[in-house]
């Protein structure tokens, strides 16, 4: 048979060039998936989805609530796809982020002070996205948290493991939406039924049922419980506190030359330990995005130490009985592909 | 009857439509293997009786059946389990100014659409004659009965005027008579759009060898054609996508323990739409004899455990999945190594 070769063409666009990760070998048994940036996969299936299903018409205003990347992504998309976009954010939203989406011609609505007075920021946004709502003839709320299509973008990514890996053991992934956590989990289990997931998520994140309270490391975990997450797919889960998050990322670019984001540096963190203690085991990262928006911060030792960030990362986690006694820099506990629920019931038996 | 029996006598195997073309067909043109048919001139010729036989195999199901994409657009598709215990063999006999073309058994319809298009085809439509079939094939279990009398039919007629299709063009042709084919006319890997007769991807290589246990999961006879095509929802579209990347790396690297997962899921996911009774008990019996998984007929009613045929423990693993399917229930049981045979007899266009 003649031998084949595939010709390389142009990319279709921006998106299409950077949508997909690139997967680096990182060690003998461990990869990195590494994102330019990850939204921008939900960002386009779950618009392409809502036009094939008529709930998003061409020139259509896009409205969501978010302070990170996947505003970003839909900004991206909705500029190339002629779509209006208006993001709703709060005071905590970063600077050089909202000129990027503003650049990019998207409204970028922050929720005040005032307006966040004795409530939560979540439902200030939500009121503030319905204000905008109501006064749109007609409208489409992509809904990342709560969106069946944000998981389901990830096929893309459990197809480029599976072509270019085979076989992998376990899957180690920051969660925030729970869209790629769950997605590519599911997808790599429906080929790897042994396949472990583990989930990295941070203290003060009520994701699996820790204790709520604030978090220092923005797009990991989350102070609310997303629809897209499926928790009774998850093995182990474990927080990682900001400071070693922050080393990890460093140690990523200074070891392994990837300049990521911090919640990449958390996963590395916990994927680099997982393969150390479980060797022969083939353990991928996934890595969001890259770490320009913190060269400022996390890479400068300055920032780090006026603000008491610096520090050695723990080497190992502490293993708990239960959710409710995360705390410090490392904490894991098994999960064991239950729901939260039942999690939850077994510190009410405890009690 | 076997496949093997039924391939003795054709006259045209994988080489042989390289036998010159008689002149009065060839009207004058090159005697080069025609890919992509001219009308044969007959005028001026004594009425010549055109004689050909066709083979093609069966199948065993499908290693993976469900929705692919390519060039941005979605696609029904297959994986074929090759099998050629069974077959069909057509004979056609075709003359110049017989008013008729008849099929015996009469009730094979669908071959004789084939070789009313085929002659339609090939430009020789005031012909008329005989078809005969013969199958060993079982009709109503998913084992290909129809697409095979319909792929021999095609051949037969090609076999008779000595001229040759690409394996892509007897696709079109197979589906244009009979809604959804299998992809019979190919002797290799491929991802098959079976309703609009196209490769969505090929593979390109020859069937990885596996040992099937094959087994009937119901006793009624479906009407293979009749079934409603399945609505996959857009969750399983994209697991379907993961899948076909295992499944590259599977076919690059012959390997068989990802071939019988991703059988194993495309079983599990279509489920939905075409019930096999007792898939988890089946799942069971497949881990209990180290099966590497299960497939199925996704328009019919026979299943397969696959093995490693070079598995130095296959004799016993097949006893155990027997003996667990008798326990079911499942007493009629038979096994073959399932692999590229070589009755690919079409041009590889691609």
């Amino acid at each position: 048979m003649a031998a084949v070769t595939t010709l390389r063409k142009p990319y279709d666009d921006v998106v299409d060039g950077n949508v997909l990760p690139k997967i680096i070998e990182l060690g003998p048994t461990l990869y990195g998936a590494a994102f330019h940036l990850m939204k921008l996969l939900p960002a386009r299936f779950i618009l392409q989805r809502a036009l094939e299903r008529g709930e998003l018409e061409p020139g259509v205003t896009v409205a969501e609530t978010t302070s990170g990347t996947f505003g970003l992504g839909l900004a991206i998309e909705c500029r190339l796809r002629g779509h209006p976009l208006i993001l709703v954010g709060d005071p905590v939203i970063d600077g050089p982020l909202r000129r990027r989406m503003e650049a990019l011609g998207a409204r970028v609505s922050i929720v005040s002070a005032s307006a966040l007075r004795g409530r939560d920021v979540q439902s200030a946004r939500l009121e503030r996205l319905a204000y905008f709502q109501s006064r749109l003839p007609c409208y489409f709320t992509p809904c990342q948290y709560d969106n069946p299509d944000n998981p389901a973008s990830y096929g893309v990514v459990a197809e480029l493991l599976l072509e270019t890996l085979g076989q992998v053991d376990a899957l180690v992934c920051p969660v925030g939406s729970g869209g790629s956590s769950s997605g590519i989990g599911a997808f790599l289990r429906a080929v790897l039924p042994d396949l472990r997931l583990i989930g990295v998520d941070t203290p003060g994140s009520v994701l699996f049922a820790a204790p709520a309270g604030p978090r220092l490391l923005r797009g990991l975990g989350n102070g609310l419980l997303p629809q897209a997450l499926d928790h009774r797919l998850f093995d182990e889960v474990h927080w990682i506190a900001a400071p070693d998050a922050f080393a990890a990322t460093r140690a990523l670019h200074a070891g392994q030359c990837l300049f990521m984001g911090p919640t990449s540096g958390a996963a590395y963190h916990v994927a680099a330990w997982y393969a150390w203690t479980h060797p022969g085991e083939r353990v991928v990262a996934v890595f969001p995005d890259e770490g320009h928006r913190y060269a400022g911060t996390i890479y400068n030792d300055v920032w780090l130490r006026r603000h008491s960030l610096l520090r050695e990362p723990a080497r190992a986690p502490r293993t708990v009985d239960h959710p409710a006694e995360v705390s410090g820099p490392w904490t894991r506990f098994v999960w064991n592909r239950r729901s939260r629920e039942e999690i939850l019931r077994l510190v009410s038996g405890a009690a | 009857m076997t496949f093997a029996n039924l391939t003795t006598g054709v006259n045209q195997k994988v080489d042989a439509s390289l036998a010159p073309i008689p002149a009065q067909l060839a009207g004058g043109a090159a005697p080069v293997a025609l890919v992509g048919v001219a009308p044969v001139a007959l005028t001026g010729v004594a009425p010549v009786a055109l004689t050909g036989i066709g083979i093609a195999p069966s199948h065993h199901g499908e290693l993976i059946q469900g929705v692919f994409e390519e060039g941005g657009r979605l696609h029904r598709g297959l994986l074929t389990l090759p099998c050629s215990l069974f077959g069909s063999r057509a004979e056609i006999c075709l003359q110049q100014d017989e008013p008729e073309l008849t099929v015996n058994p009469g009730w094979k319809s669908k071959a004789l659409a084939a070789a009313h298009a085929m002659l339609a085809r090939v430009g020789l439509p005031g012909f008329g004659g005989r078809l005969t079939l013969h199958s060993t094939i079982e009709v109503g279990r998913g084992l290909g009965s129809s697409s095979s009398d319909v792929i021999a039919t095609i051949f037969a007629v090609l076999d008779a005027v000595r001229l040759r299709l690409s394996a892509e063009e007897v696709a079109r042709i197979a589906v244009e008579v009979e809604i959804a084919s299998d992809p019979l006319m190919f002797d290799r890997m491929l991802l098959f759009g079976q309703r609009e007769g196209r490769v969505i991807e090929d593979l390109r290589r020859p069937m990885i060898p596996v040992e099937v246990l094959g087994f009937s999961f119901a006793d009624e006879e479906l009407d293979t054609l009749a079934f409603a095509p399945a609505r996959y929802t857009v969750w399983e579209i994209e697991c379907f996508r993961a899948m076909r990347g295992l499944l590259r790396r599977a076919v690059a690297y012959g390997d068989l323990v990802s071939l019988g997962r991703i059988a194993t899921a495309s079983a599990q996911i279509n489920q939905r739409f075409h019930l096999v009774p007792h898939l988890s008990r089946l799942l069971g019996i497949a881990g209990e004899s180290s099966a590497l998984g299960i497939q199925v007929a996704h328009t019919g009613t026979i299943a397969g455990l696959l093995f490693d045929p070079a598995d130095p423990e296959l004799d016993r693993r097949l006893a155990v999945a027997a003996r667990g399917l008798r326990a079911l229930g499942i007493t009629e049981t038979w096994h073959y190594t399932a692999r590229s045979d070589g009755h690919g007899r079409c041009d590889d266009a691609s």
